[in-house]
Order: C-alpha cells, then structure tokens, then sequence
C-alpha cells in the first residue's frame, strides 16, 4: 500500500467514507441502543467473522463449506472449558480456542481440498456432523447436552458495553487484516483457482497447498468468531457445531452477495437483526430464510449488496452515456 | 466372539444397507440423470415418513393401514416432487452447481418447518406392521421379521431399477441422457419432460423409504440430515449416479455401521466417515463411478 500515489489515496478515502461513518456509528450505538439491541449487535459482528471465514473459501476460492461450525464450536468449547475446568488466563484460551480451531483445520482440510464441488461440500458436512457427534456424545468430557456454563470474562470485560468495544476492536482488526489478505498476491491465486483452476495449475501453483492454507485461515477465523461467543454468551452448547450452525453463514453469504467482500456481513447484519425482531412473531425461522435464498437465488443473483452495486453501476453508466450524448 | 453373533450383527447390517439403499438409490438415479444433487433428498423422506405416521392414524385398519399410508404417501411425495421439479429445479439446470445446491438446500429449511409446523417437535411411532410384528431365531438370537420386510423390499427395489435402466427404452433414454444430453436432445426425446419424471421417481422413493423407516424407530424432526449424509456416504463410496455404486455402498456403509456399533457404538458414525475420507481421496469418484469431465 506505500508505493499508492495521493491521488489514489484520496479516491481511496472517498470510495471507503460509508466504512468510516459505520465505524462511527457502531462506536455511537451503545449510548443510543437499548441493551437487548446492543446484545443482537455484538451477535452479529461475532457472526460476521463466520461468515467472513466461509466467505473466503466459497467467495474467493469457489469451495462451499457446509462444515464451519465445526471450527467455530470446538474453539468455542475449548475457550469454555479452558475458563471454567481448568481456570486459565482468558486472553490465553482465546488464543488457545483459535489454535485448536487451526489445527483441526489443518486436520479436515487436508481431506477437503483434494475435492471440489459437491465432493467438498459432502465432505465438509461429514466432517462437520462427525465433530458434533463426538462432543454430543462425549458426555463426561464436553458435558454433552448441558453444555458448559458460566464462562465468564475478566472482570474488565464484564459489562455489555465493553464487552460490546472488545468485540468491535476486534471484529474491525480482524476483517482489516482479512481484507488486506484477499488483496494480496495470496488472494488473487485463490481467486485465479475459483475462475479457471486448470490454467492456474499450468502456472505451477499448487493448488491443494493453497486451498490448504486458505483452508487454514477459515478455520482459524472462525475459531476467533466461537472463541469471542462462548464468553459472550457465557455458555457453550453443542447446537453451536450443530449443520444448521454450520448453514448460518451460507446463508449470510448468499443474501448479502458472496462476490463482495463485505457481502456476508452485510447480510449477517441484516439476518440477526431480522431474527431477533421476527422472533416475536413466529418460530419458522427457517422457512422465512429458505422463501429468502430461493428468492435470492431466483431473482436476486449476487445478492442483495451484488444485486444493488450492480444497479448503481448501471445508473451510473445510464447518466454518463446519458452526459456524453448531450455533449 | 462366536460366530453367531457375528452373524446376527451382519443381518442387521444387511437390513440397514437396505433401508440406506432404498434412500440413496434415489439420490443417486436423480443426480446420474440431473446431475443435481437433491440435498433435499432426506427432507423428502422425512416427510414420507411423517406423512404415513398421519394417513395410518386416520386410517385406523389394523392390519392393511400401514401399507396403504405407505403408498398414498409415496404418492404424494411424487406430487411435491413434481412440484419442486416443475417450479425450481427446472430454472436452474443451466446455473451453476452452487445455485443448485443451494436451492435444494433452500427446500430443506422449508420442509423442516413445514414438518414442525404440521407434526410438532414429538417423536412419533407406528407398531410393525402385520405380519412382520414378531421376530425370528437367526442361531439363537431374535431378530425382526420387519428387516427381512426391509431387505426384500430393498431387494425389490434393486431388480425394478435394474430392469428400468437397462431393459427398457426409458432406461436407454436413462442412460443415453447421463453420458451426452445434448444428443439425446437432438434425437428428438423431451429432455425436460424426462428430468421431470425421473425427480419425480427419485421423490416417490425418497417418500416410499421413509414411509417403511417408520417402524423401525423414531419419527422425528431431524432424521433428514441424519440419513442424507449417510446417503451421500453411500453414493460417494459407490460412486454417484452408479445402481450397482450405489448397493455396493450400502452394503459396506450398513456394515461399517452394524459393526461399529458393537465394537463402540459413539464411533460408529466416525467409522462411517472414516470409509467415506478414505475412498474420497484414493477414488474421488467412487469405486463404479466416472471422473467428471
């Protein structure tokens, strides 16, 4: 980013303003929300790092993962086992929870990338459903159905409100340090591989290394999104590794528009605030998001972030023929 | 351990492979033809199942009810497929297979409501039906005349799929439209028409194999996912869109489980997984299957 020249940095500031006042207004929200609503905020910027992790291997590398609870559940659990068993240092579990998460990665992803399409789906849904059996089951490790309860954070931490800060300072550094990522050489061979993955090979890059590390860092980016849910919540329960858990951010990813980087939070946003308000009226939460992906699908391609860049890109073409036929 | 217990865990492998091949043999006929993958495919049985549950209740006949609802069933997961066919499937076979996934995938969410909106969150029964109530003495050990029900019917199934796909003109059609659709197309056969009717088989299956599941266990919100990933195993194993892929893989997947569950029952859907990983990655395709493209 040094070698950008001024010019190219003021278009820079003046195509990213919305981010600047969106981070002005997530500092502003908590003196103006009430708790509950800032309780669905601090879910969804949580929510929208799972996202972001699926993002990256279906948006960028063309690889859809039915299988990211796994990573998000087991970090999660090792972050509330670590606070409540074994009494450790609560920056150490968060760090721990995102290593686990990592490793596992490395684990899974192994099998995973030597398989594209459908295979890699079906073999990241195993995987998975796997993980959340074992931690179902394992009653006397994992607690089993009841879950882990009281994980609290520091004393620091305690209140909603600077638990909701940690969050942001957080949520903004690791979408930044993803953003630069996608945007470097590394993130446009992913992309490469996603467009034409047999040309990409003949360039000589290998693309199950690639997959594999990028693999790696979804893991580890959810992990980071389980470690800050379990002291958020302070609970953890097996439901978080559960495939519906897992479906969440497909779902996201796919309303907001999966071709844009802020696509899935976008429509994380947009979901967790749309449960939390629909909740009061029904529990078929699932058919609504299911009528809301076939319309997407349908009518919506590229989602409702995609769908809207696309029409002002139009507009703006429309006004400028428009400008040079007057001309 | 004695032999006869060995054998008595083989049967009740070889009932499981049949119910699994009853499910999966429709995922696989659907996606050999389509080349879609029916994620939805467990959803319709679910709904099979719970559906059966509903129509033997109001029916109230003893010993007849249960195969009458089982049919009526099965006939209206026919029409659903029709509908899910005719109304979304049909306008994404040009997409690509992440919209197709994720349409079906889409229709799973809605029969999950629909079934909780409709039956609740209970678990539902039906008794097995007459005359498979009781048990027979396989070397001393009981075992339920319900699976042999099971495995005839699993057998059933294979020799009218096989006489489908390979004696009869449709079945040439079958075929002819799995390897190049393009040139069946331009023979003149109505390729629409033909993905219709074979989702619509793969639905009345789907319906059929979770109205027999019934009274194996537990009908229950669920069961879809449960069994469409143990399906996917059996298809991956065997390879997709391959009849004799897909037995061989209900077998092993059948076995794997009967035996893992005696050696550690919480393992036995790692074992299963375990087989899957393995076979993924030596033959991505599947032992009876073809690399795509």
């Amino acid at each position: 980013m040094e070698t950008i020249p001024t010019e190219g940095k003021n278009s820079l500031i003046r195509r990213l303003w919305w981010l600047v006042l969106l981070i002005v207004a997530a500092i502003m929200a908590p003196f103006f929300i009430s708790e509950f609503y800032l309780t669905i905020l601090g879910e969804a910027l949580i929510m929208s790092l799972l996202a972001l992790s699926f993002n990256l291997l279906f948006g960028y590398m063309g690889q859809l993962s039915f299988g990211q609870a796994a990573f998000y559940g087991i970090s999660g659990y090792t972050v509330a086992m670590l606070i409540t068993k074994a009494h450790f240092n609560f920056w150490l579990s968060l760090a721990a929870g995102v290593i686990v998460a990592a490793v596992l990665g490395l684990i899974i992803g192994f099998f995973c990338v030597r398989l594209r399409g459908i295979y890699f789906s079906i073999l990241t849904l195993a995987f998975g459903q796997l993980i959340y059996f074992v931690i179902y089951k394992w009653h006397d490790f994992t607690g089993g159905d009841d879950g882990i309860q009281g994980v609290y954070p520091p004393e620091l931490l305690n209140s909603p409100i600077n638990y909701y800060f940690f969050l942001l300072v957080v949520f903004i550094l690791a979408t930044f340090i993803l953003w630069r990522i996608v945007n470097s050489p590394f993130g446009y061979t992913l992309k490469s591989m996603r467009e034409n993955s047999e040309r990409t090979e003949f360039l000589g890059i290998s693309i199950a290394r690639y997959q594999l590390i990028a693999f790696i860092i979804a893991a580890a980016y959810a992990g980071l999104a389980g470690a800050l849910w379990a002291p958020f919540y302070r609970s953890m329960a097996p439901s978080a590794l559960f495939w519906l858990k897992s479906a969440e951010p497909v779902n996201a990813a796919i309303l907001g528009g999966p071709s844009l980087f802020f696509g899935p939070i976008f429509g994380m946003f947009i979901m967790t605030f749309f449960h939390a308000w629909v909740l009061a009226y029904t529990v078929f939460w699932a058919f609504i998001m299911g009528v809301l992906i076939l319309i997407v699908i349908f009518f919506l391609p590229g989602g409702m972030l995609g769908f809207a860049q696309e029409k002002l890109k139009e507009r703006r073409e429309n006004r400028n023929n428009l400008a040079k036929g007057q001309k | 351990m004695s032999f006869d217990v060995l054998f008595n865990q083989f049967m009740s492998g070889i009932a499981r492979a049949a119910l699994l091949f009853l499910v999966a043999s429709g995922l696989s006929l659907t996606f050999g033809v389509l080349r879609v993958l029916n994620f939805a495919h467990g959803s319709l049985y679910m709904l099979g199942a719970f559906l059966t549950y509903s129509i033997w209740k109001i029916l109230l006949l003893p010993s007849v009810g249960f195969y009458i609802a089982t049919l009526l069933a099965s006939l209206i997961m026919a029409g659903i497929g029709l509908l899910i066919e005719f109304f979304l499937l049909r306008r994404i076979y040009s997409r690509g297979w992440p919209e197709q996934l994720l349409a079906t995938y889409a229709i799973i969410l809605l029969i999950t409501d629909i079934v909780k909106w409709g039956w609740g969150g209970e678990f539902l029964s039906i008794p097995r039906p007459e005359p498979f109530t009781g048990a027979v003495s396989l070397f001393g050990f009981p075992f339920p005349s319900y699976n042999f029900f099971i495995i005839l019917l699993g057998l059933a199934l294979v020799v009218f799929l096989w006489w489908l796909v390979y004696k009869t003109r449709l079945g040439d059609i079958i075929r002819a439209a799995a390897s190049d659709r393009e040139m069946v197309s331009a023979l003149g056969i109505p390729i629409p028409w033909l993905f219709t009717w074979i989702f619509v088989l793969g639905a009345f299956i789907a319906g059929m194999s979770g109205a027999v599941s019934a009274p194996f266990g537990a009908i229950r919100l669920g069961m879809d996912v449960e069994i469409i990933i143990e399906c996917f195993a059996v298809v991956v194993i065997g390879g997709m869109g391959s009849l004799p892929g897909t037995l061989l893989g209900s077998f092993i997947i059948g076995e794997v489980y009967s035996f893992g569950i005696m050696y550690k029952p919480e393992l036995a859907l790692a074992f299963i997984f375990i087989v899957m990983a393995i076979v993924l990655i030596i033959r991505p395709w599947g032992i009876f299957g073809r690399p795509e493209r």
